[in-house]
């Protein structure tokens, strides 16, 4: 999905679904008219065979008139099944692409601003997607409508002027009143789909935190809270669904004094000798039919007015902005390869106050901070979701601002402290794409201790992880994380308390892991170690003291550790 | 797509009988609604009716008076079924969604019951895809059920009547078309129940795939694996879209034998009513009219047959809410407590989640009231399983937990949860104000309560710099909180709660730099005065407990103060010095 083609206005999501099927809907169109022409020929061909058979009794003549009704019927059937068929493929193909277009920009490489929890994201992806597939699928009956009702019309016209003129004022006029109740059912349904996403995003909310809920046994405060939202989606509902109720009432109740009118016109029309009754019979049977298309023309305008409602929070949430900037430079060719600088200059943030920052390829820096603000802000100006208030980021060199997405990934990896892991196999979640020896495999799970884990589970590697893996416990997660970060063997990497959850022991064969792996000064890694452990700061190269927004203090953690602010920070 | 074990799914039988339930529980809107649909389609008729009437009178030459009145008739009849079609939606609206609502409660209700690691082998998807895109399937079919089935019923019984009427013989001849229609079903239903039982699931998938990614954006987007993420939910999208396709075309395919019985049963009359005729037995007026009936019967039985297939399709939706919403609530306890706290004992504790592979093998151990106990281990030496046993989360498969001389196993869960709770390391920010994140213990807790359980946690300071205090909502895409500060959070829920035992497993761990000592002061002040088992990886609290475990492989190993553990020269002291060493 480029930037280009992302509509801007919701009735541009609408147009762009019938745009890009044209070519298909044209064909499903065609079919739906054809079985519609051949609905519409079947009382026609009863009154055929009735008359030229029935009446006559000739057995030709009705073998003759019942093989074209078979023939009339094949062609109906067939053109609604393959139009029909076209249609529906098309409108879950644009469902699909919809829903692809959203999870695309919420999970884009340079992610998205939305305030949007997981839960109304997927309430977006699914049930507004729906609502506007569901716009272009009643777009094969408004044009059904409109040529029954243009065909009627240009019939009674040319019967009779007067009652022409009757349908051709009449016609526009009802739907003009029906379009009096869309606003009201545009803002409800906008509401109601509000609501809707609202408590699904609290569901999502609440499943996910189930075990913390069930430690302090806040289920039943939690089930109130979900049927607190749950109630208040289904009172936008009854709202919504009740004006939907209106329009159609209104609708119904329009197209039949339409119909009053026309028939107390014909019928005067007829008194008066103006028509025969023959064209009276006509009459009065097309303007009953006439009331179908009528009906289903309102209908399609609350249809309408629901997906314009969610079309317009699509089209909201896919213009939200992205969270890291891009630019054109895409490091190739600059020879930077494994040995990009990372550098701040005089960079100003939350936390950060002027702050200088630089370490040469291979080294391994240590950051410890008094404020985890300042910790947050680092992180964020690295991965590029937080703008410095002032200062500037290079990365060898480049500003980091216009460095190209795959730029970034190619040279720097800024790996969360909050633990994701995601269905697969333990295997899948450290090396996703099979890339690494199992040579290079062994060094990283020693590296980081996630040999362990791997040696606990029955089948290894190969062991299942459930989504979230839940399955392991807290110390277990955050060393699969970091054997995933050291795999992804970044040139430059940052490493935000990569060992909270792990013993003593352990953490200690980890600093000396991480200092194997990241630290031989030929493979000029650059490794950001911001952490208050002193297992890990004792691994470093450098450290740097981060205190009131500023760098306190610089040097070898054992020079370091004489300083009461550092001990302060870091000393058990 | 690994083998997941989903949630329940109920047989027909449960699903007829909760559906039957949901109905009756809304019976007097339903009524109405029903009542409302009969009378507009009673109105639908007065038109043809009348029509027929104005013929008639130009036929006859009547007055035009007559003419007039017959009209006024017509527009009189649609003004009363506009009112009658409106009313009857909303009617329906509020039999069917307040049913929905609760239906989709209940789901989260029992949802909420099931034993956390049920929920999540099932994968939150399997859930979120039942309260979101099955209610919403009953919903909408429920707006298009009803409707369809009274005016549909309306419309046959009446057309069927007259067919009848006009000629005994021609209606026995449309009714040869019913075969048919039954063999259309009959071909129908067998084959597209399977698919709309896997297209739910496929949707479930597909909610899986989208919670994950999202969950894990700030991951994905680290590891560049944005693409790899969306293609996972562009496959599990389009195998949901695929076998909708699939089941439409068998929907289209099921169309064409409608069809097919209409031709037969329209050849049927025709040639019966040709042959009546020859016969002269009856006129071509009444094979006209007759003829005619019969056609306009093709669209209300067309809506009856596809109301089987919505059924069975909301059925497909139904089963899997009803699958949830009928498991058995937890079994009724009895046991009780005396006022005054009691010791919380372990006896000969055994477990293992997979059989043959024991996590914890013959634990003993007790905690007093008041006595802050360490628990202290390598990663896997089984020091989470044995927390979440010992505050009865997470039943021992062999050996017994006491509290206060009464089983865990007996007592109410409300009971126990007001005892005993359990801070477990997996932090949670929900969605929400400060004060609902607290009072999660207890929703009735007041602004000065709250404000206490606060300041004990030190998080009072923070909390009255966000910029609207306890009212301020974060979590989600609001107000961002540290990992130190959900922590902080939870503990306060413990203040709040008060009970007599905290398990505090690794409650400290996500702190992480900075503010460690903080929390750690926090957990402190919490467990002051009461029973505590907590888990730590920072040694300074078990350098400030009472009593220290260590656990190795499923065992307590040692057991003593932390000096007499020092000096022993155990694994302690080997953790000890790790700790301490830099």
């Amino acid at each position: 999905m480029t930037e280009e083609t992302r509509p801007a206005t919701a009735w541009a999501l609408l147009l762009r679904g019938l745009r890009r099927n044209k070519a298909q809907l044209a064909g499903s169109f065609g079919l739906l008219s054809l079985w519609q022409a051949c609905e519409t020929l079947v009382p026609v061909l009863i009154g055929l065979t009735i008359d030229r058979a029935v009446a006559t009794g000739e057995i030709r003549e009705m073998v003759i008139w019942g093989l074209s009704l078979c023939a009339l019927f094949g062609f109906l059937s067939y053109g609604y099944r393959f139009g029909a068929q076209i249609g529906f493929s098309v409108v879950q193909r644009e469902m699909h692409r919809i829903r692809v277009e959203i999870a695309a920009h919420s999970l884009h490489p340079r992610g998205a601003r939305t305030t949007l929890r997981p839960g109304e994201t997927l309430s977006l992806a699914t049930a507004d997607a729906e609502l506007v597939g569901q716009f272009i699928r009643s777009m094969g009956f408004t044009i059904a409508a409109v040529i029954s009702i243009i065909g009627a019309s240009w019939y009674l016209l040319t019967l009779d002027l007067v009652l022409g003129l009757v349908v051709l004022i009449g016609v526009p006029t009802v739907l003009l009143l029906t379009q009096a109740v869309t606003p009201a059912i545009s803002r409800h349904t906008e509401h109601q789909q509000a609501t809707v996403a609202e408590a699904t995003g609290v569901a999502t909310d609440l499943v996910r935190g189930l075990r913390v809920l069930k430690g302090i046994g806040a289920e039943p405060v939690a089930g109130a809270r979900y049927r607190a939202l749950s109630g208040r989606a289904r009172d936008a509902s009854v709202r919504s669904t009740s004006t939907y109720g209106a329009m159609t009432g209104l609708t119904d109740g329009l197209a039949g004094i339409f119909l009053a009118v026309v028939a107390l016109v014909a019928g005067h029309r007829a008194l008066s000798g103006d028509i025969t009754i023959g064209e009276l019979i006509a009459v009065v049977g097309l303007t009953q039919f006439l009331a179908e298309p009528l009906g289903m023309l309102g209908d399609i305008s609350a249809h309408t007015a629901r997906a314009h409602a969610s079309a317009r929070r699509i089209v909201d949430f896919l213009g939200t902005p992205h969270l890291v900037p891009v630019g054109d430079a895409d490091l190739d060719g600059t020879g930077l390869g494994q040995a990009a600088e990372l550098r701040l200059v005089s960079v100003a943030a939350p936390g950060l106050d002027h702050v200088s920052l630089a370490s040469r390829p291979g080294e391994v820096l240590g950051i410890a901070v008094t404020d985890p603000t300042a910790a947050a802000s680092l992180m964020g100006l690295v991965n590029g979701s937080l703008s410095p208030d002032s200062g500037d980021l290079t990365l060898g060199g480049f500003p980091m601002a216009k460095l190209t997405s795959r730029a970034r990934d190619e040279h720097l990896l800024v790996n969360p402290h909050h633990v994701d892991l995601f269905e697969g196999t333990l295997r899948s979640n450290i090396d996703a794409t099979a890339a690494l020896s199992s040579h290079e495999l062994d060094r990283l799970l020693d590296a980081s201790a996630c040999a362990d884990v791997v040696s606990l589970v029955p089948e290894g590697l190969d062991q299942p992880v459930t989504p979230d893996g839940a399955t392991f416990s807290g110390g277990q997660r955050q060393r699969v994380a970091l054997a995933r970060a050291l795999a992804a063997d970044a040139p430059v990497l940052l490493l935000h308390d990569p060992t909270t959850a792990v013993d003593a022991v352990t953490e200690h064969r980890i600093a000396a892991g991480i200092r194997e792996l990241r630290g031989d000064p030929a493979s000029r890694r650059t490794t950001w170690l911001i952490t208050s452990s002193p297992s890990l700061l004792a691994q470093c190269d450098r450290v740097v003291l981060l205190s009131d927004g500023v760098v306190a203090a610089e040097g070898t953690h054992h020079d370091l550790a004489a300083l009461p602010a550092y001990a302060e920070v870091v000393l058990r | 797509m690994s083998a997941r074990e989903l949630l329940p799914i109920a047989s027909r039988k449960e699903t007829t009988g909760l559906a039957w339930r949901l109905v009756a529980s809304q019976r007097l809107p339903l009524i109405a609604s029903i009542v409302s649909f009969v009378l507009a389609g009673l109105c639908a008729l007065v038109a043809p009716w009348m029509l027929g009437r104005i013929v008639d009178l130009v036929i006859d030459g009547a007055p035009e008076r007559d003419l007039t009145v017959a009209a006024l008739v017509i527009g009189a009849a649609a003004a009363a079924g506009g009112l009658f079609t409106w009313a009857s939606v909303a009617f329906l609206a509020r039999a069917g969604e307040p049913a929905l609502a609760a239906l989709r409660e209940d789901v989260l209700d029992k949802a909420l019951a099931l034993d956390s690691a049920r929920v999540e082998s099932a994968g939150t998807g399997d859930l979120l895809s039942r309260v979101g895109d099955d209610a919403r399937t009953v919903a909408n079919s429920l707006t298009e059920i009803v409707p369809t089935l009274v005016n549909s019923l309306v419309v046959v019984s009446f057309t069927a009547a007259g067919l009848f009427a006009l000629d005994w013989r021609l209606g026995l001849a449309g009714l040869g078309a019913a075969p048919f229609y039954v063999l259309g079903l009959r071909w129908y239903l067998p084959k597209s129940g399977p698919f709309y039982a896997r297209e739910r699931v496929a949707q479930g998938e597909r909610a899986q795939a989208m919670v994950s990614g999202l969950q894990g954006a700030p991951t994905v987007r680290a590891f560049g694996m944005s693409a790899d993420q969306v293609a996972t939910i562009e496959a599990r999208s389009d195998e949901a879209r695929g076998i909708s396709v699939t089941v439409f075309k068998l929907l289209t395919r099921f169309g064409a034998r409608s069809n097919r019985a209409e031709l037969i049963g329209l050849l049927l009359v025709l040639t019966t009513g040709f042959l009546l005729v020859r016969a002269d037995s009856t006129t071509v007026g009444a094979v006209t009219a007759a003829a005619l009936y019969f056609h306009r019967l093709f669209n209300p039985i067309n809506a009856l047959l596809y109301i089987f297939d919505s059924v069975q399709s909301t059925g497909a939706s139904l089963s899997r809410l009803a699958g949830v919403s009928l498991l058995p609530p937890p079994p009724a306890r009895s046991g009780s407590l005396a006022d005054e706290p009691g010791p919380l004992v372990l006896a000969g504790i055994d477990h293992a989640y997979v059989e043959g592979r024991p996590v914890l093998s013959s634990v003993t151990v007790t905690i007093a009231p008041g006595e802050r106990v360490a628990l202290v281990g390598a990663t896997g030496a089984g020091k989470t399983t044995l927390g979440a046993i010992a505050a009865g989360v997470l039943p021992p498969v062999a050996g017994t937990v006491e509290l206060a001389g009464t089983s865990l196993a007996e007592l109410p869960s409300p009971l126990l949860r007001s005892r005993v709770a359990l801070i477990s390391q997996d932090f949670h920010v929900f969605a929400g104000t400060v004060r609902d994140a607290v009072t999660l213990v207890d929703a009735e807790a007041s602004d000065e309560a709250v404000r206490a359980a606060l300041a004990m946690v030190s998080a009072l300071g923070w909390i009255d710099a966000l910029p609207d205090g306890l009212d301020t909502v974060i979590g989600g895409g609001a107000h961002p909180v540290t990992p130190a500060q959900a922590q902080q959070l939870a503990l306060a829920r413990i203040a709040l709660a008060d009970p007599w035992f905290v398990v505090l497993d690794e409650a400290t761990a996500e702190a992480g730099s900075a503010g460690a000592r903080d929390l750690e002061q926090a957990a402190l002040a919490v467990t002051e005065g009461r029973g505590a088992l907590v888990v730590a990886h920072r040694l300074t609290q078990s350098e400030s407990a009472d009593r220290v475990l260590v656990m190795h492989e499923g065992r307590v190993v040692e057991e003593g103060g932390h000096d007499e553990l020092l000096a022993a020269g155990g694994r302690y002291a080997e953790l000890w010095a790790a700790w301490s060493a830099n």
